[in-house]
């Protein structure tokens, strides 16, 4: 196809858009409601994924050492923690000595008589540790749990395993929202289609003299497709406006209630980061949505 | 030029519109196709342009074949030709000017060939002074000319019409009949359908006439006299 074609047809659907204005109103509003749908089901399964992440990051690995561990035997879980910062593995720990464990639970108690018979030297000293990567907890356990000092007994500690059952259950809601996101895509199509179907009858009689005249088929689609894609542009620019909004008001609450509730680890995340990722997953969706509904609406009308 | 070998067309719903018909018009040539109402003039016409397709036989038009075309090919069968329809078919929200273009444009012929044909195209059909009026700001007999011009201005070997003067009045219909005669001389072939018995017999050129669906006559500088 040649350029000035090209210029001629991209000319023609953009005017279409222009004068069928009920119509593209219909159609833009239908992708903007669709989108908007789709984002903020996005929005939810990023912001469950990254807190997940975060409370992963916050977990810690706690170790407890025997209360007559030897302070060879100490300084060995020492060396051995040590050696996994310095290979990135652990980024960072604290240790708690028995004196600081014997205070916690006296100042916790309030009441010394029930401390009697249990002194500095029945308590354990304790390690806490950040991982890296919290999947490298297991293979650190099993190496931890060899160590004499180590309390077998529930001496190692690791949240992790909560954590992958949610992750678990997210996985399922991803694959949900996966269907929701193609069913919606399927019907925003159709409604989209149907739409331009209207424009097509509108305009058939158009199509009808090009084709005498021996336009080709792709001359007669064009026009049509472009307005489509428009029309899904339009609709993505829309939505993303509404979706950040919307989005912005639903953060102020919700991270509101979160601290009211003393969750304030969990948050909504901020829509700027991810702003131009949903950008760009608008645009094709729109884009997609108003090509392919509008290729589907003329076929028809070209089979003369 | 166009070529029927036993060409029978029978519609979905059994109607019959042309039986086992047999016909060539050469390059050149101007024809009148006469007969009553659902005589198959039309349908003639249709399978021409393959706006229908037979159900038995063959069609030859400018070098393609009509009855065994793949759907792709049916855009460069209608650029070599030039219709015409009884009623007018203009796309209202273009200038007379802009129709004529449109046509051009369809075919992909650059600017400088848009303002150079058009110009002449409706410089032929004596609507200059109009290029720039619409659909609806011009007469019945005006339209016609602008549709000729549209149907002339890429070319065609062929032009085919049908009716192309049954909305107008007299004078005017002779005036459009005398363009196509114009065109004619031209070199271009015209195969007109029509009804208008006064001007088939002024006229004096080759008139086929049909009658359910079959050639009644054929004949050279005929007449509608010619029928009985
Ligand atoms: N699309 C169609 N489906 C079914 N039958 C049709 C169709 N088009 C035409 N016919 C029938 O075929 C026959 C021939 O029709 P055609 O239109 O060719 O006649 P015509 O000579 O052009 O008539 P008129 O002078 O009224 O225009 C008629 O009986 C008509 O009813
Ligand atoms: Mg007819």
């Amino acid at each position: 196809m040649k350029i000035r074609t090209m210029k001629l047809l991209v000319k023609e659907g953009t005017n279409n858009v222009v004068k069928n204005k009920l119509m593209s109103f219909a159609s833009i509003l239908t992708v903007v409601a669709a989108l908007f749908f789709l984002g903020i089901i996005l929005l939810i399964a990023i912001n469950i994924t990254s807190n997940i992440e975060a409370m992963k990051r916050d977990l810690e690995l706690t170790i407890f050492l025997n209360v007559n561990a030897t302070s060879y035997q100490r300084e060995e879980v020492v060396g051995f923690i040590e050696q996994k910062k310095a290979a990135g593995i652990v980024s960072e720990y604290r240790n708690e000595t028995k004196e600081q464990m014997y205070d916690n639970i006296k100042k916790s108690l309030n009441d010394d008589s029930l401390l009697e018979g249990f002194g500095v030297e029945n308590a354990a000293e304790s390690f806490y540790l950040k991982l890296v990567d919290p999947n490298s907890s297991d293979e650190l356990i099993k190496q931890l749990s060899t160590f004499e000092g180590v309390n077998k007994n529930n001496g190692i500690g690791y949240g992790k395993d909560e954590l992958d059952k949610l992750e678990g259950i997210l996985k399922i809601f991803n694959y949900i929202v996966m269907a929701i996101l193609v069913i919606l895509m399927v019907i925003s199509v159709l409604l989209i289609s149907n739409t331009i179907r209207l424009t097509v009858f509108a305009r058939r009689h158009q199509i009808e003299i090009m084709k005498y005249v021996g336009a080709l088929d792709s001359f007669i689609r064009w026009p049509f497709i472009v307005e489509g894609l428009l029309i899904g542009f339009i609709g993505a620019v829309l939505s993303f406006i509404l979706t950040s909004q919307a989005y912005k008001w639903l953060q102020d609450v919700i991270n509101a209630i979160l601290l009211n509730l003393k969750l304030s680890t969990l948050r909504l995340l901020e829509f700027g980061p991810v702003a131009f990722r949903i950008f760009i997953i608008y645009s094709i969706f729109g884009i997609v949505i108003g090509g392919i509904g509008s290729f589907f609406s003329v076929r028809k009308h070209l089979n003369v | 030029m166009i070529r029927f070998v036993d060409t029978t067309k029978v519609y979905s719903n059994g109607v019959v519109g042309l039986r086992n018909l047999t016909v060539r018009v050469e390059k050149g040539e101007f024809v009148f196709v006469i007969g009553a109402s659902g005589s198959g003039k039309s349908t003639f016409l249709k399978l021409i342009m393959h706006e229908e397709v037979p159900t038995e036989g063959e069609v030859y038009v400018n070098g393609y074949s009509v009855h065994d075309m793949v759907h792709s090919e049916i855009p460069y069968l209608r650029r070599s030709l030039g219709v015409v329809f009884q009623d007018f078919r203009l796309l209202p929200n273009k200038t007379a000017y802009d129709n004529v273009a449109f046509a051009m444009q369809i075919v992909e012929a650059t600017a400088r060939e848009i303002r150079r044909q058009v110009p002449l195209a409706l410089g032929l059909v004596g609507l200059s002074k109009k290029a720039r009026a619409y659909p609806n700001q011009l007469s019945g007999g005006e339209q016609q000319r602008i549709v000729l011009a549209r149907a002339l201005v890429n070319n065609p070997a062929v032009l085919i019409a049908d009716e192309p003067t049954g909305n107008l009045d007299p004078k005017t219909s002779l005036e459009i009949m005398n363009l196509l005669e114009e065109i004619n001389q031209r070199g271009t072939t015209v195969v007109v359908a029509t009804h208008e018995k006064g001007i088939v017999d002024t006229m004096k050129k080759r008139v086929i006439t049909l009658d359910h669906g079959e050639i009644k006559s054929d004949v050279q500088k005929g007449s509608y006299s010619d029928e009985n």
